[in-house]
């Protein structure tokens, strides 16, 4: 019986503590032990993996960036008037403000380097393939909360820097044919940037776009329990089976020591580069370029291009181009049916993920140089 | 409850009829009602539990011949659904008619207990060092507005030359400059009460004693001297916060009056009726050479007999 | 995938050790990190990213970094906090060069690690190679770069006058073109001089190997005996000393964490306690005298600024926070 096993054997003559009466209550009443043991007795065949953790470190970010999120709620204001004021008032004023608005800030950031290292792991591992096509585009879909996450929670400080930022990606959004003027004035609460953009872009941060990732990321939990995890791509049955061990203690263990490791990480960044605000919102840029958050800087390069240049120009570089590269992702497991999982045997997607990675780095490198030349 | 296993042999008070192919539960009380006999040869029969006499691992014995049992209705088997397309709670705790089990095997990494504990407790206390450093600065974060420093700002608030008569309340009525946080500066109405006192009235507030005034540290920033014959009280009664007045009482004659609740204070600011847990708070007063009356705005918790100092 | 054990090449022996050895020490020196940052002990400024480089790989850095900061001027951080994870990482390495080589030993070798001491015997090595070879890699690598700068500029130029461009090839084109080139020559210099450095330490690891017993027990028995390896033998005073360092690690950060940021926006600087100055009348009769007298040439100079004026856009918000965060120096002082 799984019971006798989750548990670490007991003396026979022991009297009962109050903590073991406790469980053996919940457990008649409720299954306790057989629905801790379903949940964490999960075999994953060739063992726990390094590599199996960005799942799970992408739960606890979303945790720490809720909490701290939370935390700075009890003083921001998501008014055109105060909303600097009280940011400002977080970072000068309040008790390790900063520190905490350091964290949520570069929270963010590690959120999108872990999602691209998720995607690029099960990519890479060709997990995406059946049975779980569902799995990756349910995954895609919280891809796609998470950019969102990153866009509206950048103009809530309301400095030069996040409105002009966030007027520019609008802007983009706007060159969407038939339905762009619409998302556009939709997200903008009227035609033109301001107190609207910013209730508007709160909501969204704050309540909608939480719910929508805790609901997508229940039904990308279940979907991955259904289809069981995919494993390593090489090793012979021999090898995965002497590797084979539970979910717990072995990988929640990996996924815990990931998630120090993150959270240190984001403590050093917070304690690196403290959140230094620019001058308030106006309706004048003055000597300010507008630049979006690093994560999207590639993209921001890419369309400077004369190639995207004129009003087809933008058409193609601001609406098709990522249209037809979100599309492609959505279609992939559609599109590569061959059951192959070993990377090294899918020249293919080995080489399309480095150009990938290779064209990212490239373009957001050459979007930093671009800064000297913008005069 | 008899627990008869499937696949077991079943036995006629005359002859072996066949074996038990299936088992249906009573989902109410959770006991078996029926067991499901494949007869050599002629189909299915269901066979109520009353019939069973005796069931071991591998027989079940009925207490009625084979012609009784065969002479039952066949089986419908599109009258049931079996136990994984219907929830039946704790079903498992009741039923085990599975002969022998089905077994998964145990990998061998799982094997040992300690590796288990070790990681099961390795996680815990790196969850709890990951919440440890954040938790003190959160505290912090929050309490921040809390327990602000006292505004120890001397505010003027009008002119002796008000004041007509002695021992006689005059309301002074004045505006406070506040700034909340980030908030744009903002004022705020008061209304302080100050006397010109006759040293009988000087005598029953001060009894002797200067009165000291505090900062949130301790530090002594004003001392109200017993022989300066203005005092100041603050109008927010004691008893809950309510501003109070000055008025002609049937029997008590001219006192402070709270509306609220009806608490009385005299001159003095002692309270003679009414749910006032002390007396009238007062508060540092200064008079300068031209008349001009300054206090230092103080609040303090409503309600408590001590008085604690709030703003 | 059979491994051929025998024919295990260098640079993938040098490589899976040091990957799996760089990555299971990070999270400790990043702790010895954040405490030295919080104490205000190292200013990482804008190399930030390759000081995490430089401290992943610190089984091989540790004694190079110095010998690079001496010869080539660099400098990675301000502060005593940089020598000081630099040291706190030897016995952190140490120890997980040892874990990690004993479990390749076992699994990938099927060899018996040597007794005691292999962590230590492998970091010597790892130290020693990586004290000549760093800054040489470092020494070529930035040479090559530059020289690639150099070069893909001027192929820039050649490009853009063929064009038919008027004003040569548009910015970004030419910042992508210039990028790509020396960006793919210095990267492709970087890799192979990283993997011949790492292949030399896998050759000397197999040299280890070679003289180390075969081991004889099966697949399942050598796995599940490394990674019993990881169960210590006193599981409560581990855990217990752990936790108590990580208290005391937090009361540390408690303590030391500034309460407001160190890097205050122009709105709200807190004012500094100064000092009152001396009051000199004479003095500050002919100072406001000489003040008046500057004033006045500079609103002339202005003047004649806006005369002769072409639209100069300062360069300054637009950048004062960006990743180089050249000005926050300014704001820095220890």
């Amino acid at each position: 019986m799984d019971s006798k096993h989750s548990s670490p054997a007991t003396i026979s003559d022991h009297q009962p503590s109050t903590i073991e009466r406790l469980v053996a209550f919940l457990d008649e009443r409720v299954g306790l032990k057989e629905m801790q043991a379903k949940m964490l007795n999960e075999p994953l065949p060739g063992g726990s993996r390094w590599a199996y953790v960005f799942g799970s470190i992408l739960l606890f970010i979303f945790a720490m960036q809720a909490l701290t999120g939370t935390l700075l709620m009890f003083y921001y204001v998501p008014t055109a008037d105060h909303a600097w004021a009280s940011t400002q008032y977080i970072i000068h004023d309040v008790d390790y403000g900063w520190f905490l608005l350091g964290y949520h800030f570069w929270g963010s950031s590690a959120m999108v380097v872990c999602v691209i290292a998720h995607m690029s792991q099960v990519f890479l591992w060709g997990a995406y393939k059946k049975p779980r096509e569902l799995l990756w585009i349910v995954g895609l879909a919280l891809f796609g909360v998470v950019i969102t996450f990153g866009f509206t929670g950048y103009l809530l400080p309301w400095d030069q820097r996040a409105f002009w930022a966030t007027t520019v990606g609008v802007e983009i959004l706007d060159k969407t044919p038939v339905i762009g003027d619409f998302i556009a004035r939709f997200l903008k609460g009227g035609p033109t940037p301001g107190q609207m953009t910013l209730s508007r872009f709160f909501v969204l941060h704050v309540m909608v776009l939480p719910a929508a990732l805790m609901a997508l990321a229940g039904l990308h939990l279940f979907l991955f329990r259904v289809a069981a995890p995919a494993g390593p791509f090489t090793g012979t049955v021999e090898e995965l089976k002497a590797k084979t061990d539970y979910f717990f203690p072995r990988q929640i263990w990996k996924d815990m020591v990931g998630m120090a490791f993150v959270f240190v990480s984001i403590c050093a960044l917070a304690l690196w580069e403290p959140v230094v605000l620019l001058d308030e919102a106006a309706p004048d840029p003055g000597d300010y370029h507008p630049e979006p958050e690093w994560y999207f800087l590639f993209y921001f390069q890419l369309l400077r291009l004369k190639l995207f240049a004129g009003e087809f120009g933008q058409f193609m570089g601001a609406v098709a181009l990522p249209v037809a590269f979100m599309v492609l992702l959505v279609a992939l497991p559609f599109i590569d049916k061959d059951p192959e999982r070993n990377i090294f045997k899918r020249p293919i997607a080995l080489i399309s993920w480095i150009a990938i990675m290779v064209f990212i780095l490239l373009f957001t490198v050459a979007s930093v140089i671009n800064r000297e030349f913008l005069d | 409850m008899l627990q008869p296993k499937l696949k077991s042999k079943v036995q006629c008070t005359d002859l072996n009829i066949g074996e038990v192919t299936k088992v249906v539960l009573d989902p109410l009380s959770h006991e078996i009602s029926h067991i499901v006999v494949s007869v050599n040869g002629s189909g299915e029969r269901q066979v109520a539990m009353g019939h069973v006499q005796v069931v071991t691992d591998d027989l079940v014995q009925l207490r009625a011949p084979s012609t009784e049992i065969l002479a039952l209705p066949p089986f419908k088997r599109e009258d049931y659904v079996t136990t994984h397309e219907v929830e039946i709670s704790h079903l498992e705790d009741h039923i085990h008619v599975t002969p022998g089990e089905v077994l998964v095997p145990l990998p061998d990494l799982e094997k040992s207990v300690k590796r288990r504990t070790f990681f099961m407790n390795f996680t815990t206390v790196i969850g709890f060092l990951i919440g440890l450093p954040i938790a003190y600065p959160i505290l912090r974060f929050l309490m921040k507005p809390m327990y602000a420093d006292f505004d120890n700002e001397w505010l003027k608030v009008g002119n002796v030359s008000k004041i007509k008569q002695v021992d006689v309340g005059v309301q002074f009525k004045y505006k406070k400059k506040v700034k909340e946080a980030y908030m744009p500066e903002a004022e705020v109405d008061k209304n302080v009460w100050v006397l010109q006192a006759t040293p009988e009235l000087l005598g029953k507030v001060y009894q002797g004693k200067d009165a000291e005034f505090r900062d949130a540290r301790g530090k002594t920033i004003w001392t109200n001297k017993k022989d300066v014959p203005y005092l100041a009280f603050s109008g927010k009664c004691p008893h809950l916060g309510c501003a109070f007045k000055w008025r002609q009482h049937k029997a008590l004659g001219q006192v402070f009056l709270c509306p609220c609740h009806l608490s009385i204070y005299d001159a003095a600011g002692k309270v003679l009726d009414g749910p006032a847990p002390r007396a009238l708070d007062a508060l540092p007063v200064r008079v300068s050479a031209g008349g001009e009356v300054e206090v230092i705005d103080m609040e303090f918790k409503a309600g408590t007999k001590s008085q604690i100092r709030i703003i | 995938m059979a491994e051929d054990r025998e024919a295990m090449s260098p640079t993938k022996i040098g490589f899976s050790i040091l990957w799996a050895a760089c990555w299971t020490g990070i999270p400790i020196k990043a702790v010895f990190a954040v405490l030295a940052m919080t104490m205000g002990l190292v200013h990482f400024e804008g190399r930030f990213g390759l000081a995490f480089l430089i401290v992943f790989a610190s089984p091989m850095t540790v004694f190079a970094v110095p010998i690079i900061i001496a010869m080539f001027e660099t400098q990675f951080g301000e502060g005593i906090g940089l020598p000081i994870i630099f040291g706190m990482s030897i016995p952190v390495d140490i120890w997980a060069l040892g874990l990690v080589g004993r479990t390749f030993f076992l699994e990938r070798l099927r060899k018996e690690p040597p007794h005691d001491g292999l962590g230590f015997a492998i970091w010597w090595r790892a130290a020693l190679i990586g004290t000549f070879f760093f800054p040489l890699l470092w020494c070529i690598v930035s040479r090559v770069t530059e020289i690639a700068i150099a070069a893909s500029h001027s192929m820039a130029e050649m490009e853009s006058m063929r064009q038919l461009f008027d004003t040569g090839l548009p910015i970004a084109e030419r910042i992508g073109l210039e990028l790509t080139i020396w960006g793919s020559i210095s990267s492709a210099v970087l890799i192979v001089l990283a993997v011949i450095g790492i292949s030399i330490l896998g050759q000397s690891i197999r040299r280890m190997a070679e003289i180390a017993r075969p081991v004889s027990a099966n697949y399942q028995g050598l796995i599940t005996r490394w990674d019993l390896m990881r169960v210590p033998t006193d599981q409560g005073l581990m855990l217990t000393s752990l936790t108590g360092v990580g208290v005391v690690f937090s009361l540390m950060f408690w303590s030391m964490l500034p309460v407001t940021t160190p890097h205050p926006h122009e709105c709200c600087k807190r004012p500094d306690v100064r000092v009152e100055p001396v009051f000199k009348p004479v003095e500050s009769l002919s100072s406001s005298a000489q003040r008046i007298a500057t004033l006045a040439a500079q609103i002339g100079a202005m003047e004649q600024q806006k005369v002769a004026t072409i639209d100069q856009k300062e360069k300054g918000k637009g950048k004062a926070e960006g990743e180089t965060a050249k000005d926050s120096s300014a704001k820095t002082k220890p």
